[in-house]
């Protein structure tokens, strides 16, 4: 039974490891990505201003 | 200020990804299932506790079939329609299966191998959903390596394969007797479930569709700023472009 027990504890900690790892790539893409749009942004309207 | 980036982030900040609602309503069906999972449902006589990796096993390939379905139309209507809101929904989906479809394999080799003494074999239930797996990696590679019309149909048409394959896994256990167990809902007429198994089966089904539902607003807000991102790179190439000319 306590060896069950711990092959349960395996299978749900795995399964929601991976949905965890996900979401966690998930925020780390749009932290990215933000980061991307605003360096683009600014150099964009530097240009604009410049004309 | 006219650039595609700047008001669609402005757009992300206002509206939060997951609203509070949809927080609660996740947080309290996830503590719900697993309250019935681990406390209240009975032990199976044979198997014992390990037969409750059941109780998220079979939600993750449920979900898994669903998005498979959500992807395959979205994608076909974005194909037809040009919408790109339908692309996102048809990438959040489809990406979706990917962690899903892994989890319902690695649970399922867990019990299988506690109960059948092995990890893994190529039995109709288990290739079809392997084959489930594969179709969705090739379906994130080529999204990942091409751009443009070519790359909204092909995707389009793995999606297709990836929801051609869901009736196949259905029916794998159904037409073949294999490894795999036969089908304890909707299968012969000496199957079915015991109640209290069966309301935990549906409270875990509904708490990993909502789980789901919460990954999918996520990664479609995601998409969105890929999209941004992408215009903008554009944009700035453009730019670059113009000023050596």
């Amino acid at each position: 039974m306590a060896e069950n027990l711990s092959w349960l504890f395996y299978a749900y900690g795995i399964g929601w490891g991976l949905i965890f790892l996900y979401l966690f790539w998930i925020s780390r893409r749009e932290q990215t990505l933000r980061k991307q749009i605003a360096k683009l942004n600014s150099f964009l309207n530097e240009r604009e201003r410049r004309g | 200020m006219g650039y595609i980036g700047i008001g669609m982030v402005e757009d992300f900040d206002e509206k939060p990804a997951l609203p509070i609602w949809l927080i609660g309503l996740t947080a309290g069906s996830m503590i719900i299932a697993l309250y019935l999972i681990f406390v209240w449902v009975s032990t199976e006589r044979t198997m014992g506790l390990i037969q409750r990796i059941f109780y998220f096993h079979v939600p993750a390939a449920a979900v898994s079939f669903f998005a498979a379905f959500v992807g395959g139309i979205a994608s076909i209507l974005y194909l037809k329609t040009r919408d790109s809101r339908y692309d996102d929904l048809s990438l959040a989906a489809n990406e979706s299966i990917l962690v899903f479809e892994t989890i319902n394999i690695v649970m399922g080799s867990l019990w299988a191998k506690r109960v059948w003494g092995i990890w893994w074999t190529w039995d109709a239930r288990l290739t079809s959903s392997f084959l489930l797996l594969l179709i969705y990696v090739a379906y994130v590679l080529v999204r990942r390596s091409m751009e443009g019309e070519q790359r909204a149909t092909l995707c389009a048409v793995i999606c297709i394969f990836g929801m051609a394959d869901i009736p196949m896994i259905y029916m794998s256990n159904r037409l073949f007797r294999t490894q795999h167990p036969a089908p304890v809902l909707g299968g012969d007429e000496n199957s079915g479930l015991a109640p209290d198994m069966l309301l935990t089966l549906l409270a875990a089904n509904v708490a990993m569709l909502m789980l789901w539902w919460c990954v999918i607003r996520v990664r479609r807000r995601v998409a969105r700023l890929e999209r941004a991102a992408e215009g903008l790179t554009r944009r700035t190439f453009e730019a670059a472009d113009y000023q050596e000319t």
